[in-house]
């Protein structure tokens, strides 16, 4: 691997707040998102089923059809006709689901027919003339449903609402119960809930009817699999459908299920003459737009009386809801991380994934990462009550030590680097953890409920794709890696075409960062496109923006393709300076001799050779100043049960919350919020503290108010803001950050994952914190969110949350 | 149909529109201002927040033809040439993520700064309580905010 000296000449970018090269078009409304581009399109609306389990036994569009302003329609029997099921991935059940439904619908807001009209007014009228018949099935909404012996069948060729169940030990976990002084067991509840992008899912499809095929405009956070799963769906091959991403307004994970929607596009381009576009409301984001699975999660911990955590079981049962395509994915990236930020040696994981009737599934922010954590923290809470022990003593005297790095879990995660104690003893010292607990315990005798809450995390980035075929035989995908083209042009300028997409990230800025310090020039002369274009774009299978990978590899790709058009740079510059390669540098977008740096010539003088005078480039060197690199994670290990790792960097985090909760109303109200965390070196520290809150207040809506409430008829109750209620900037608290960098071994830059950290510890830091305060009730937390109402019947019957 | 007048940055608009338009889709696509975004249509989000007749609106709330006679500026308006300092101000403090809320951040921002030129915490907290944003957790777009009273406070002093 490159050492950080042969990759930076300069260190004048990397490591500084950088003010970001996106932003300004982003404050002047110059932004160009889907629905922003200026063309000429017709409107597609989608009619969704209001019925959670129902067969649909006629649907007639006629009327809809010869509404004046409708130029197509499409219903599921026709897509069911020219099109593939949806690929599954995790599952080990058979399951066939299309991307609109055909006989059957499996979940209220499941797309049933499309209108494709002159304005989307019109479209929206269209629909409400569609005539569907349905027959009512018994729907199966919740874990406990779906479980039943007698239970309806959600997918009936299944023969079983589980669609995967799969089992992993590691470690001696008999030997590890055999030497506990005690076990703990307790069940955890996590709801649905989602990140939800403020910009909702858009597409533009266009077909051209010349060369027989489509380009597609779309917000897709992961292209490099959409391509594929698009043109297998639809039987073409790759080359006949372009795709092109431009911004995107937020993605969270959420962006990586629209593909399905591409398809129903596509085929409805191809019934027009003019691009069609569709952009999703609000409502069908929250009905049907993918949200993360509730789960069951059941976790034992087997301890020594000191409080040494020796072995971990967790039995987690995952609502993958109706998408066969993620069904199944999270119980196995969350088993991988299960240990946390802890030495423990054994382990145990029983993973169902349960089909039912709610709205598809997909990766939201942290991937099963923050309900594992959820469980696990809390559990360890539990423990230490139980125990005695201070919560910050029982996970002191767990957490793997900065001695014991690299860690390699019993599955074979490796946890590269990190100083987990002093993170969380830097955590404590922020908060004032005595005076805390002294205002704690003041509080009490006045009546003021204040609570502390500890909670840690490993946040793990880079996926080693293929892991959720751990049941299934050969993967598809294996590792992760992402593709970069750099290029100087003729003024000595230097352009780069990721192939991956950025979702809010900055990555233009910190691509900027990195390659001015590769070439010894200003960020200001480093432009990145905004838009992934799969014609040009240098994109993969792995392409994207997910797991955290961009620190690591599409930086990757950057450094490598800089590094190889910085050395044709000095090939050229020695011929025409005279002097050998290793007599040379770079400085101010020169290259100088080392000795006489009087004696240079610059990038431009560069580029006119490797452009214009091609005849005066020294001997073998190809004209052209443009070049692309691949690059791969070089730890990732090939899938196997007994030894895999999942996720290739591992940053981590403690959160210290203190809450006061106002037993009167059921409100929890931040008094302090401190995060240290550790994501290796840092680029931008500027985007990093916005990475870091952020995700944080996903964590707080998820803990507190977000949640996706289905009645037992399998209906969504909350499909707006106004009932799916999101953090504003009235409820957040102001938060106080900690640093710490410990360098990745495995990554060119020694960055790590940086982007989820907050959604994950956040949960149960909170819950802690809330159980703490409401110890004088006897009041345990099990289950999420912690609404007003569930505080106040906590406090006064149940005594659970 | 109706026809309606108005001026938009301070440019004037004539168009023929449906009862049912909402201004949001007129500065959208008849206007073709899409610096203004679509967040929720129900009110909840604040993405399409413009300034009407003086006063921050949510432009998906309202009809095209209540703004006949209406003036309006919209992220587009706010500096016609370079940046307004409330914009300099959101670079500056790192708070623009995605930027789809951002535009109607700015203005609900804009908005305050007209009405209070040196809020606290607080009353900026509540003057931007009704724009969701789904990227920062707010804190940097506070700091943003704030900076930018200080600075519009500093260059009206001189
Ligand atoms: S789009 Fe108007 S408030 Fe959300
Ligand atoms: S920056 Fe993305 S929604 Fe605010």
């Amino acid at each position: 691997m490159l050492k950080l000296d042969e990759i930076l000449v300069t260190r004048n970018w990397v490591g500084k707040p950088v003010r970001r090269k996106e932003d300004i078009r982003l404050v002047k409304g110059e932004a160009a998102y889907v629905d922003d581009l200026n063309m000429d399109c017709y409107q597609a609306a989608i009619l969704r089923s209001p019925y959670a389990h129902a067969r649909i036994s006629r649907i007639d569009l006629t009327k809809a059809g010869a509404l004046k302003g409708v130029v197509a329609v499409l219903t599921g029997q026709e897509v069911a006709r020219e099109t593939k099921p949806i690929s599954a991935r995790a599952i080990t059940r058979p399951a066939t689901q299309y991307v609109m439904a055909a006989d059957k619908v499996r979940y209220v807001g499941e797309p049933v027919a499309a209108v494709v009209a002159e304005d989307r007014y019109i479209a929206e009228d269209a629909l409400d003339l569609i005539e569907v018949e349905y027959e009512p099935l018994k729907p199966v909404v919740t874990i406990e449903d779906a479980l039943k012996p007698d239970a309806p069948l959600v997918f009936e060729e299944a023969g079983s609402n589980v669609l995967m169940h799969d089992k992993m030990q590691h470690g001696d976990i008999e030997q590890a119960y055999r030497e506990a002084d005690l076990t703990l067991k307790e069940k955890f509840k996590v709801h649905r809930y989602s990140s939800t992008p403020l910009e909702p899912w858009a597409i533009i499809a266009n077909y051209e009817r010349a060369s027989d095929s489509f380009v597609v405009w779309s917000n897709d956070q992961q292209h490099g699999r959409s391509l594929t799963n698009v043109c297998n769906t639809l039987g073409i091959p790759i080359h006949k459908l372009r795709l092109i991403v431009p911004d995107i307004g937020g993605g969270f994970g959420i962006k990586l299920a629209l593909w399905p929607y591409i398809v129903i596009l596509s085929l409805l381009a191809k019934k027009v003459s003019k691009p069609v576009k569709w952009i999703q409301t609000r409502r069908e984001h929250l009905l049907a737009g993918s949200h993360a699975p509730d789960a069951n999660v059941e976790i034992e911990l087997a301890l020594k009386k000191d409080g040494r955590i020796l072995g971990l079981r967790i039995t987690d049962i995952q609502n993958d809801g109706s998408f066969v395509h993620t069904a199944g994915i999270y119980g196995l990236i969350k088993f991988a991380t299960m240990v946390g930020c802890y030495g423990i040696k054994a382990t145990r994981a029983e993973l169902l994934s349960i089909v039912t009737n709610k709205a598809p599934t997909v990766q939201n922010r942290g991937v099963g990462k923050p309900t594992m954590i959820f469980a696990l923290e809390r559990m360890v809470d539990i423990a230490a009550k139980r125990l005695g022990l201070d919560p910050s003593e029982i996970r002191l005297r767990n957490f793997v030590k900065p001695d014991q790095m690299p860690h390699t879990t019993p599955s074979g995660e490796i946890y590269e680097s990190g100083d987990y104690p002093e993170c969380l003893r830097k955590a404590l010292r922020l908060v004032g953890y005595e005076e805390s607990k002294k205002k704690r315990d003041d509080g009490r005798k006045t009546g003021k409920y204040i609570g502390i809450g500890i909670s840690s995390g490993v946040e793990p980035g880079t996926s080693n794709l293929g892991y959720y075929y751990t049941a299934r035989g050969l993967p598809e995908y294996t590792g992760n890696a992402e593709g970069a083209i750099v290029g100087i042009d003729y003024d000595g300028n230097v352009n780069v075409i990721l192939g991956s997409v950025d979702s809010g990230q900055g990555h233009a800025t910190t691509t900027a960062q990195v390659v001015a310090d590769m070439l010894g020039i200003s960020p200001e002369r480093v432009s990145t496109a905004n838009t992934m274009d799969s014609l040009i774009s240098p994109f993969l299978g792995h392409s994207g923006v997910y797991s955290n990978k961009f620190n690591d590899v599409d930086l990757g790709a950057v450094i490598m393709a800089t590094k190889k058009v910085r050395d044709k740079m000095l090939k050229i510059a020695s011929h025409m300076l005279g002097a050998s390669v290793a007599e040379l540098k770079l400085k101010d977008g020169k290259v100088c001799l080392a000795k006489n740096e009087e004696k240079s010539v610059s990038f431009r003088e560069i580029a006119s050779l490797a452009y214009k005078r091609i005849l005066l480039l020294p001997e073998g060197v190809e004209p052209g100043l443009k070049e692309i690199a691949y690059y791969k994670n070089p730890i990732a290990k090939l899938p196997n049960r007994e030894d895999f790792n999942i996720q290739l960097t591992h940053s981590n985090s403690v959160h210290v919350v203190v809450v006061e909760v106002d037993v009167e109303t059921g409100t929890v109200n931040f008094l302090r919020y401190v995060i240290v965390h550790d994501c290796g070196n840092q680029i931008n520290p500027g985007i990093v503290e916005g990475m870091v809150i952020g995700s944080t207040v996903h964590g707080i809506g998820a803990s507190l108010l977000e949640e996706f409430v289905y009645n037992e008829e399998g209906q969504l109750l909350s499909t707006t803001f106004m009932d799916y209620l999101k953090p504003t900037a009235i409820g957040v608290p102001k938060f106080e950050l900690g640093h710490m960098e410990s360098a990745c071994p495995y990554t060119l830059l020694g960055t790590k994952a940086v982007g989820e950290g907050g959604s994950l510890p956040s949960l149960a830091a909170i819950a802690n914190a809330v159980e703490d305060a409401l110890s004088p009730f006897g009041v345990k937390v099990t289950s999420l969110p912690i609404t007003p109402e569930k505080v106040l019947r906590a406090v006064r019957e149940t005594k659970e949350i | 149909m109706h026809r309606i007048k108005l001026k938009i940055n301070g440019k004037g608009f004539e168009h023929e529109v449906d009862s049912r338009l909402l201004l949001i889709h007129y500065l959208r696509e008849k206007a073709r201002l899409t610096g203004t975004h679509v967040g929720c249509d129900t009110g909840n989000c604040g993405a399409c927040t413009i300034i009407f007749n003086g006063k921050a609106v949510k432009s998906c709330m309202i009809l095209a033809v209540q703004a006949n006679g209406a003036e309006l500026t919209t992220i587009e308006g706010i500096a016609q040439n370079g940046f307004h300092p409330i914009q300099e101000s959101f670079m500056d403090k790192f708070a623009v993520q995605c930027g789809y809320c951002t535009p109607g951040m700015i203005m609900s921002a804009h908005a305050l700064l007209l009405e209070n030129p040196d809020p606290n915490e607080t009353e900026i907290r509540e003057a931007i309580e009704g724009n969701l944003c789904m990227c920062t957790g707010y804190q940097q777009i506070v700091e943003a905010i704030s900076h930018a009273a200080k600075k519009i406070g500093r260059s009206e002093k001189k």
